[in-house]
């Protein structure tokens, strides 16, 4: 049944692509630059309609005799570097060398005069206006086939700041921010190996978006990059304006509710996992760094477990295991328990939950979609609104839907108890907020029209579901099932680091003596007469 | 395969039907959830405790359910001014010509179905006891929602007063009596029978099951639920009762005495000693001589001196042994009152039957047939070996030494 609609769904975005090819505009910008400077200024305000074009035609060199123009986009350009760095030095440097040099030449007046790096020569109408609008002033001279783009683009770029997604209280408060030249220059730093490879990738045929690639080259396999390349390079599309829009295109199983391409805002977490092999797409605009491949279990670990003692780290991570089950599943063992195996419960609580249940109105499970559906609702109107505004949604929301609704009579009090819990627990795993909070509804019309069987059910679809799952080639549910004996050191506890030597197996590139530190790492105190320590 | 424009509207239209569809057939999901079993808890009269008696008038069956009070039962006792009387329970009663029959003759008076998973005890009147438990014990068997582990227990007199009593701490009587069977271990004075113990002690041909007999005691206002010893039972018919003493001179013989008191008198007959059993082995072993049988009894007690109350010091090896076999003479008195009661009775409440039958399996098919008149002449070698292990937190009496004096 779901398949059918699948496919359906599928024929859809089929026709839709159709449609979009169809109302694409011709491609006319493949000319190449005429040597016409008063040509190529008519062609390109013609073809940019923009009042803040600026197009700046001057004379230069010895009796001012060549004739240029400097075109660039006056909000993208920085006005004080082209003063400087361009102009100044055609107008008046130029001065300062032989009388007979040839300034038509663009070679000759990017080796001689421009004193600014990142400069590219174009040759193509398509690329000057590429480079244009990627922020370049370019640089036409009469006479001369070729133009010269000068990235004098400023941007704003926000300081880096604590991210919001992820804060921790051990461990570096720096996050990635919009730049992605800025968060590139962040993974340098975590990374100073002369393996660190970045490849360029521009996607989008309006927002012509900078994608990065960036890996280790000796760690990362070869194949797990292969993949990525023709998946990026697969995607036509006209704006990419967030990495969510990659990571769409690219992912394994549209179709699964579980993310198989894992994000972070933490160039530490991501640079920890480029070194276990993975690759991270970076994609300029946005915080939000993709990393692949991912695995189910990632989704429990946080950066701060390899930075606490390992003690601590387990225990924090098994009560983060709990606390997703306890998110998905919570309301509905509870509905199936109070509708169907009411002989399981404990007397005295039972007799509890009836006195509680006494004079609400509804069956179980209504209530429970009315209190989750509260709860959602409740969130999404805090994230959305205003922080001054967002605690008093949160005020309301905890009087009124807390209090006052159990005092009426229209929700039991367990019932707060156990979609509270549930709230709670299902923020202790981020990575999956968003799967658990749909499981949680599937669960919960299991349990409320099968009860116990129903969701045993549910959870052998997912189980089966999850262990089906392939990111990147990396088998979703790795090191758990297949079982890998190395890899499951850091699944259930987090052993500590001196015994995690090897790098996960599915994940890294193929080969054996894959360490990323000497064995035999267990700090042991300073022996008199051992020879160990010279 | 990509459809030309104009069947692009109608496959769109196609497309959205059927996942219309889906979702309706999905929504009316919810709709049939009432076939499965579900039953919400607001329809549930929670029963914790049955009562079976036989109705004077009619000669039916008369059982009463102890059903919890939904609005009350969770309140503590103070506040409950809104909920009538302030009980937090409901004995509800109805006749019937079979259990199951009252069962369901019950939900004309509370208008919901009795949910009988939680029931904690099941207790017979004693006229039901006397006429015969076989036949009103198979639907608490059978019912699925019943629990084998629930308790069974015989009133003194009428069942329906046992859960009319007033305990002091508990809301419930029913749960009273579970607490108070729960921790028999305290004395030994009796012991836990559930359903599934007594229904497998029916099913002996030799065995004569014991279920523990409750009555009411009243005090002043309070009507207190007490349990005064045990019943017996053979082919399903109450025979006798026993005492105290008579039944944990039957659990010494069968290792299940938990923990209680001795009382022996001290060594220098001033006054008493008194032992609080830590440990107890038994061990039975049935032996056929020249046609007569002889149960070799070999009891490993260990106690604590807890109490003493003469000036003299106890805790020295003289007294010690003095104790010690003072001790093994109480525990060889409490076995054989429970003996000559069960010889009394001729019911054999020791399983002895049974013991024989998985040593002597041969010899038994000869036995069984007239066991009722071999075991009153069964010989016994009692063999009781105690210890003191400790004397607690003092070793010596708070007096006067006698060096000093």
């Amino acid at each position: 049944m779901f398949r059918y609609i699948f496919k359906k769904i599928g024929y859809l975005s089929l026709i839709n692509k159709h449609m979009l090819q169809n109302t694409k505009p011709g491609k006319n910008n493949n000319k190449p630059i005429s040597p016409d400077l008063e040509k190529n200024l008519e062609v390109i305000k013609g073809i940019l309609h923009s009042s803040d074009l600026a197009v700046h035609e001057f004379n230069f060199g010895h009796d001012r005799r060549f004739k240029g123009a400097l075109i660039f986009i006056d909000n993208l350009a920085d006005k004080k570097e082209i003063h400087k760095n361009i102009l100044q030095p055609l107008m008046y440097d130029a001065l300062l060398l032989p009388m007979d040099m040839d300034f038509t030449q663009i070679d000759t007046i990017w080796k001689s005069l421009i004193s600014m790096t990142d400069n590219v020569k174009v040759t193509l109408l398509g690329d000057l206006l590429d480079s244009l609008l990627a922020g370049a002033a370019i640089l036409l001279i009469d006479g001369s086939k070729e133009a010269l783009a000068i990235k004098a683009g400023k941007r704003d770029a926000r300081s880096i700041e604590e991210p919001g997604t992820e804060a921790v209280v051990r461990g570096p408060r720096e996050g990635f921010i919009e730049n992605v030249n800025v968060n590139i220059a962040l993974l340098r730093r975590k990374i100073k190996d002369t393996d660190l490879c970045v490849e360029k990738y521009v996607i989008g045929e309006k927002s012509k978006t900078d994608v990065y690639i960036v890996y280790l080259r000796s760690v990362a396999n070869p194949k797990l990059i292969e993949e990525i390349r023709t998946r990026l390079n697969r995607i036509k599309i006209e704006a990419i304006l967030e990495s969510g829009y990659i990571e769409q295109f690219i992912e394994d199983s549209p179709y699964s509710v579980f993310p198989t391409v894992s994000n972070s805002e933490k160039p530490d977490k991501v640079a920890a996992k480029i070194l276990e092999g993975r690759a991270a797409i970076l994609v300029d605009g946005t915080p939000f760094v993709l990393v692949v491949p991912m695995v189910f279990i990632e989704s429990f670990q946080s950066v701060e477990d390899y930075y606490a003692r390992p003690f601590f780290a387990s225990a924090i991570r098994i009560i983060r295991f709990l606390s997703y089950i306890i998110s998905t599943l919570g309301p509905a063992i509870y509905v199936a328990l109070t509708v169907f195996h009411q002989e399981l419960i404990p007397t005295q609580l039972l007799i509890s939950i009836a006195e509680g249940r006494e004079r609400v109105p509804f069956p179980a499970i209504l209530e429970a979609f009315l209190m989750l559906f509260a709860f959602d609702l409740l969130r999404e109107a805090g994230v959305r609104l205003p922080k001054p505004v967002g605690q008093t949604v949160g005020i309301v929301g905890a009087l009124v839907l807390g209090e006052a609704s159990v005092q009426a009579g229209l929700i039991s009090p367990i019932m707060v108890i156990v979609v509270s819990a549930t709230a709670i627990a299902s923020f202790a795993v981020p990575a999956q907020t968003d799967s658990g909070t749909i499981l949680r509804y599937i669960y919960l019309a299991l349990a409320g029209i099968a009860g116990g069987f129903g969701v045993i059910m549910g959870l052998l679809a997912t189980l089966m579901h999850l262990a089906s799952l392939r990111s990147f080639g990396t088998p979703y549910l790795w090191p758990v099932s297949p079982l890998n004996l190395s890899g499951i050191k850091d699944v259930f506890i987090r052993m500590p680091l001196w015994t995690m030597s090897k790098r996960p197996k599915a994940i890294s590139r193929n080969s054996s003596d894959s360490c990323n530190q000497d064995p035999g790492l267990m700090p042991a105190p300073f022996k008199k007469g051992s020879n160990d320590s010279k | 395969m990509i459809p030309n424009k104009g069947s692009e509207a109608s496959l769109i239209k196609k497309i959205t039907s059927s996942i219309m569809i889906f979702i309706l057939c999905f929504f009316m999901l919810f709709a049939l959830t009432g076939c499965l079993g579900a039953r919400e808890i607001n329809d549930l009269e929670i029963v914790i405790g049955m009562g079976v008696d036989k109705d004077e008038d009619t000669g039916n069956i008369l059982l009463t359910a102890q059903v919890v009070k939904k609005d009350t039962a969770g309140r503590t006792s103070g506040d409950a001014s809104g909920g009538g009387d302030g009980k937090a329970f409901w004995n509800v009663s109805s006749t019937g010509d079979s259990i199951f029959d009252a069962v369901r003759q019950v939900t004309h008076k509370t208008g919901n179905r009795l949910f009988i998973s939680h029931n904690q005890a099941v207790i017979f009147g004693n006229d039901i006891a006397q006429e015969g438990l076989q036949e009103y014990i198979d639907f608490f068997l059978r019912a699925h929602e019943m629990r084998p582990t629930a308790l069974i227990l015989v009133a003194e007199d009428r069942a329906s007063d046992i859960l009319d009593a007033k305990p002091e701490t508990e809301k419930f009587p029913a749960m009273n009596i579970a607490k108070l069977v729960d921790t028999y271990g305290f004395t030994s004075h009796f012991y836990e029978v559930n359903m599934k113990d007594f229904a497998s002690c029916l099913m002996s041909p030799t065995t004569a099951p014991l279920v523990p007999l409750v009555s009411i005691v009243k005090e002043k206002d309070c009507m207190d639920i007490y349990v005064s010893g045990m019943v017996a039972f053979k082919k399903g018919k109450m025979i006798g009762k026993l005492n105290h003493d008579e039944v944990r001179g039957l659990l010494w013989v069968l290792g299940k005495v938990k923990s209680g008191v001795l009382i022996v008198p001290s060594p220098d007959e001033q006054g008493k000693a008194v032992l609080e059993i830590v440990r107890v082995k038994s061990k039975v072993t049935p032996e056929i001589k020249d046609g007569s049988i002889v149960m070799h009894i070999k009891i490993k007690e260990e106690s604590s001196l807890s109490e003493q109350t003469t000036a003299e010091n106890l805790a020295t090896d003289k007294a010690f042994e003095k104790i010690q076999e003072a001790t093994a003479e109480v525990i060889r008195q409490e076995i054989m009152a429970a003996i000559d009661k069960s010889r009394e009775l001729n019911a054999d409440i020791f399983g002895f039957g049974e013991m024989l039958h998985k040593k002597y399996s041969s010899k038994w098919k000869t036995l069984k047939d007239n066991w009722d008149e071999i075991y009153p002449t069964i010989e016994l070698d009692i063999d009781v070996e105690t210890k003191i292990i400790k004397t607690d937190l003092l070793k010596k009496p708070v007096s006067q030494s006698e060096e000093e004096k």
